[in-house]
C-alpha cells in the first residue's frame, strides 16, 4: 500500500503600516489594518472558501477516502476571527468530516526556535491551545515556520509530546535514499515526514508555467507519475501552501479542476490511498534514520535559512526583537506581549531579503514592499516604537 | 576589427580643469578607447603637462604653437587627485539667454578670427563664463577648419558646446555623428527649457547617426522633451577609476550628511533644507556639509537660516580634490537628491569612500547603483526617512557599504569604451 498525505500551510501575517520615522514615539500601532483586511477578502474568497468547499465536497464523494491536512497559523486564525469567520466555519465544517487533521506550529509563524527556546515553548502551546478553540481538535502533529527543521527541533518536539513533524526531504540528507518512506530523526527518534519536493513543486510551482515540459499537468499524468512510486514507497507527503489553489495558480489556470479530479484519479490504483500526517506514522514504521545536524526549510534551490536570515539587516532586526524577550514578559503586559509575538512573524524577515535583489529581480519574493530596504527600515522604525513603548 | 577607425573627439571640459563630471567622463573614456581607436581630441584649453598615451590632444588655447599636438606620449595622467578643481564659473550653467537673444546674432558673427585673440579666448581657467558663446562660436569654426586637415571616420562629439562644431564637419564631410549627452539643458534648466542651447542640441540630436546618452535616464528625457527617434540611441554608463581610499577621524559630533557638486537647481538644493528641517524635528545629531558652489548657493544659506537651520549646515565653498576626498573620508551619509540628474558620478567618489548613498530616482547612476536608497526627488519624507536609517541602523549601512563595494569593483571604463566600439561598429 501506498499512501498520498496532503497537508496545506495556510498563514497570512499582521502586513506593517507605513511607518515614517516620524511616528517613532507618537504613534504606536504598527498594523496595515485596510492592507491586511483587503488581502484577507481577496484570498479567502479567491482560494480558501473555494479550495475548502471543493475538499468538503471530494470528502463526501469518496465516501471519507480522501483526506488531508492543514497547518494554520495563529496570526491567520485571528485574521479570520476579525474579518472572514466564515473561514473559521468551512474549516470547521472540514474538521467534523474527520477526514481532516489539523497541525501543529508557532502561534506567530516565527523563527522563534532558533532564537529563543521558552518563547518557541510559548508559542506552539498558545497555538494548539487556539486550534482547540476554535476548532475543537488537539493537534499531534507539529510543523514549524517554512518546514524549518534540524535534530534539535525533532528532539523539543518529542519531548513536549508530539508523535510526528513535517519536514524537507532534503536531498543532501537523503543521500540517494527516497523520500517516500517514514523515517526517524537522529538522536530523538522522532517520526519524520519527508516532503516529496519534486511531485509537491509540481502542483505548488510549475502546475501553470507554459515553459515547463510536462504543461499542462493534469490530474490523469500527476496520478500517474504517483502510482508509479508503487512497490517503492509507503508514502508520498504532498506538502505547500494552501494558496496554491486560487492565488498562487489562479482558477483560470485549472488548478480547482486538477484537484476535483485528483482524488478518484489516484483511488483508481487498488494499492494507494489518502491519510493524514498521524495515520501515517501510525501505518508505517519507520525506515531509517534521518540525520539533520544543519538547519533546512522548503524555500528556495537551496532549502536553508538564508531567505530568512542571510543579510546583516535582518541579522540585526532579529537580533533586536529577541532581546526584548525578558523586558516584555517582565511587563506582563497582554497586549505589549502580542505586538511582539506579531514582530517575531517570519515575513517580516523574509521582506528583508536580498538573495534575487542584484539580479533584478524584484518579485521573485512577494512582499507588500518596494524593495528589502525599505520593508527594513519601516520595521526598524516600528520595532524603535515598540523599544520606547517597553 | 583589423584598422583601428580614426575618431574625430570633440570635447569641451578635460583635466586638470574641472568644474564637473562632463571632464571626469571624457578622460576615463577616452583612454579606455584608446587602446580600440585612434583618438583625435580637439578642447578648448589643453595643459602642457597633459599628454596622455595613444591619444592626440589638440588645445585651441595653444592654436598656432608649436605644441598643439602630442604624438604619441608615453607619459600619462594617473591620477585624480592631481587635478584642480576650478570654481572660476560661479554658474556655468545655465548659459544667461539674454546674452544672444539679439535677432541679429548667429555663432558665425561672434566667433574671433586672430589666432592671438583666439589664444586668449581660452587660456583662462573659466571653462564657460560669460563670453561662453563667443567661445563656442570661435570653437565652431576653428574646429571646423583644423577638420579639414585631418583624416578621420567617425565624429564624436561631447556636449552642446561642441554640437555647432560638429553638425558644421558633417555637413562639409559627410562622416557619421556620434552624439554622446553628458548633460541636457532640459536636466540644467527644467523640462521647459526652450533657449538657443536647448535648440542646437534639437538640431544635433536630429542630426546625429547614434547618440550616446550616460544613463537610460536621459535616454529617456531625450525622446520625452526633444523627440528623438529611440532607435538611434544607445545608453553607455560612465564608470570610475579605481582609487586608494581612506577613512578618517571626523573632527565634529555629528554624524555628516555630505554633497559635493554645483548648487544650482538642478541638484535640489531647496530639498537638502527641507530633507533637514524634517530631520531636525526628530533628531540632532547630523550636520548636512555641502561642499560646492553655484547660483542658487546665496538662496539656500538664507532658507536654512529663515528655517532656523543654521547650526545643521555648513557650506564649505568650492573645495579641492584633495579637501573632497577628505570629506568624502568622514561622512557618514552620502546625499544628492537632483531634480534631473544624467548620471552623478559624485555619487560613485562616495561609493568608493564607503559613503552609503540617499540618491533622487531622478539620477542615471541609480541604475547602476542597486544597492543605494533612492526615492523621487519631491518626495521629501522618504528621502528624510531613509537619512534616519543610515544615521540610525547599523544593519542597513554595513548591507548597502559591502554591497556597492562590489558594485563599483565590477565597473571599468573598459566596459564602457567596447560599448562605444560597438556604436561605431554600426556605423563605420
Amino acid at each position: 500500500m501506498t499512501s498520498i498525505c496532503f497537508y496545506f500551510q495556510v498563514h497570512q501575517p499582521f502586513r506593517l503600516k507605513d511607518f515614517n520615522f516620524f511616528k517613532i514615539g507618537s504613534d504606536h500601532f504598527y498594523e496595515n489594518d485596510n492592507q491586511n483586511k483587503e488581502l484577507l477578502y481577496r484570498i479567502a474568497d479567491k482560494s480558501y472558501l473555494p479550495a475548502n468547499q471543493k475538499i468538503l465536497d471530494l470528502i463526501h464523494q469518496s465516501g471519507g477516502k480522501f483526506r488531508v491536512s492543514y497547518s494554520i497559523s495563529g496570526t491567520a486564525l485571528e485574521q479570520f476571527e476579525a474579518y472572514r469567520p466564515d473561514v473559521i466555519e468551512s474549516f470547521r465544517d472540514l474538521v467534523k468530516t474527520g477526514c481532516v487533521e489539523i497541525l501543529a506550529e508557532t502561534y506567530y509563524h516565527s523563527l522563534s526556535f532558533l532564537y529563543s527556546k521558552s518563547e518557541f515553548e510559548r508559542q506552539v502551546k498558545k497555538h494548539s491551545d487556539k486550534v482547540k478553540a476554535l476548532l475543537g481538535v488537539e493537534p499531534k502533529v507539529f510543523r514549524n515556520t517554512e518546514l524549518i527543521y534540524n535534530n534539535d527541533i525533532a528532539a523539543a518536539i518529542n519531548k513536549m509530546g508530539y508523535k510526528a513533524i513535517l519536514c524537507e526531504g532534503v536531498d543532501r540528507i537523503l543521500n540517494e535514499r527516497s523520500p517516500n518512506f517514514v523515517y526517524k530523526a537522529a538522536g530523538s527518534g522522532m517520526n519524520c515526514l519527508l516532503k516529496n519536493y519534486k511531485l509537491s513543486d509540481d502542483i505548488a510551482f510549475r502546475f501553470s508555467n507554459q515553459n515547463w515540459d510536462e504543461y499542462p499537468l493534469t490530474a490523469p499524468k500527476f496520478a500517474n507519475w504517483v502510482h508509479s512510486v508503487a512497490g517503492n514507497g509507503e508514502v508520498i507527503n504532498l506538502f505547500m501552501d494552501y494558496e496554491t489553489f486560487g492565488e498562487h495558480q489562479w482558477a483560470e489556470s485549472g488548478i480547482f479542476r486538477f484537484l476535483e479530479h485528483l482524488p478518484m484519479e489516484v483511488l483508481k490504483h487498488p494499492d494507494f490511498d489518502f491519510k493524514t500526517p498521524s495515520e501515517i506514522v501510525d501505518t508505517y514504521p519507520a525506515k531509517g534514520v534521518y540525520d539533520a545536524p544543519f538547519f533546512t526549510s522548503w524555500a528556495d534551490e537551496e532549502r536553508d535559512l538564508s531567505a530568512w536570515l542571510e543579510n546583516s539587516m535582518q541579522g540585526e532586526a532579529i537580533k533586536r526583537i529577541y532581546n526584548l524577550e525578558q523586558k516584555v514578559l517582565q511587563k506582563g503586559q497582554k497586549e505589549l506581549v502580542e505586538v511582539w509575538g506579531k514582530l517575531q512573524t517570519s515575513d517580516h524577515f523574509y521582506y528583508m531579503s536580498t538573495k534575487f535583489w542584484n539580479d533584478g529581480d524584484v518579485h521573485k519574493y512577494f512582499s507588500p514592499y518596494d524593495s528589502p530596504f525599505d520593508a527594513y527600515i519601516n520595521y526598524m522604525n516600528v520595532l524603535s516604537d515598540f523599544e520606547l513603548c517597553i | 576589427m583589423t584598422l583601428k577607425p580614426k575618431i574625430l573627439m570633440l570635447g569641451w571640459e578635460f583635466p586638470p580643469l574641472l568644474t564637473g563630471g562632463l571632464g571626469q567622463a571624457c578622460y576615463g573614456l577616452f583612454k579606455a578607447l584608446s587602446n580600440h581607436a585612434d583618438l583625435t581630441v580637439i578642447i578648448p584649453r589643453s595643459e602642457k603637462s597633459l599628454k596622455l598615451k595613444n591619444i592626440k590632444i589638440i588645445g585651441l588655447n595653444n592654436l598656432g604653437l608649436e605644441s598643439s599636438e602630442v604624438e604619441e606620449e608615453e607619459i600619462s595622467l594617473e591620477d585624480f587627485a592631481d587635478v584642480r578643481y576650478i570654481d572660476a564659473d560661479l554658474n556655468p550653467y545655465p548659459i544667461n539667454t539674454a546674452f544672444f537673444s539679439d535677432p541679429a546674432f548667429s555663432l558665425e558673427t561672434l566667433a574671433l578670427k586672430d589666432p592671438e585673440e583666439i589664444r586668449a579666448l581660452y587660456n583662462t581657467s573659466e571653462t564657460y563664463g560669460p563670453n561662453i558663446m563667443q567661445k563656442v562660436a570661435t570653437y565652431t569654426e576653428i574646429v571646423s577648419d583644423i577638420a579639414k586637415t585631418k583624416s578621420f571616420d567617425i565624429i564624436h562629439a561631447h556636449d552642446w558646446i561642441t554640437f555647432p562644431a560638429a553638425l558644421k564637419i558633417k555637413e562639409a564631410t559627410g562622416k557619421p555623428l556620434v552624439v554622446h549627452v553628458h548633460s541636457l539643458e532640459t536636466d540644467r534648466v527644467g523640462v521647459n527649457a526652450r533657449n538657443t542651447v536647448y535648440d542646437i542640441e534639437l538640431a544635433t540630436l536630429e542630426a546625429a547617426d547614434k547618440i550616446i546618452p550616460v544613463s537610460k535616464f536621459t535616454r529617456d528625457c531625450i525622446i520625452k522633451n526633444y523627440g528623438i527617434d529611440e532607435k538611434k540611441i544607445f545608453p553607455i554608463y560612465n564608470s570610475i577609476d579605481p582609487i586608494e581610499t581612506f577613512r578618517e577621524e571626523k573632527k565634529i559630533r555629528e554624524k555628516i550628511i555630505a554633497f559635493v557638486g554645483r548648487i544650482t537647481y538642478q541638484k535640489g538644493p531647496e530639498l537638502m533644507i527641507e530633507t533637514a528641517e524634517r530631520l531636525s524635528k526628530k533628531v540632532d545629531n547630523f550636520k548636512f556639509v555641502i561642499a560646492g558652489t553655484g547660483d542658487r548657493l546665496k538662496d539656500i544659506i538664507k532658507m536654512s537660516a529663515e528655517k532656523g537651520l543654521s547650526d545643521k549646515f555648513i557650506f564649505t565653498g568650492f573645495l579641492s580634490k584633495k579637501y573632497v576626498n577628505r570629506l568624502l573620508a568622514q561622512a557618514d551619509v552620502y546625499f544628492m537628491p537632483s531634480v534631473s540628474e544624467p548620471f552623478g558620478l559624485s555619487a560613485l567618489e562616495a561609493s568608493q569612500f564607503g559613503v552609503p548613498c540617499v540618491l533622487s530616482k531622478q539620477s542615471g547612476v541609480v541604475e547602476v547603483l542597486p544597492n543605494v536608497l533612492k526615492a523621487n526627488c519631491w518626495d521629501v519624507d522618504k528621502l528624510s526617512n531613509y537619512l534616519y536609517a543610515l544615521l540610525n541602523y547599523e544593519g542597513i549601512r554595513k548591507h548597502l557599504i559591502e554591497h556597492t563595494k562590489k558594485d563599483i569593483d565590477r565597473m571599468s571604463w573598459t566596459h564602457s569604451a567596447d560599448q562605444v566600439m560597438e556604436v561605431y561598429r554600426q556605423i563605420a
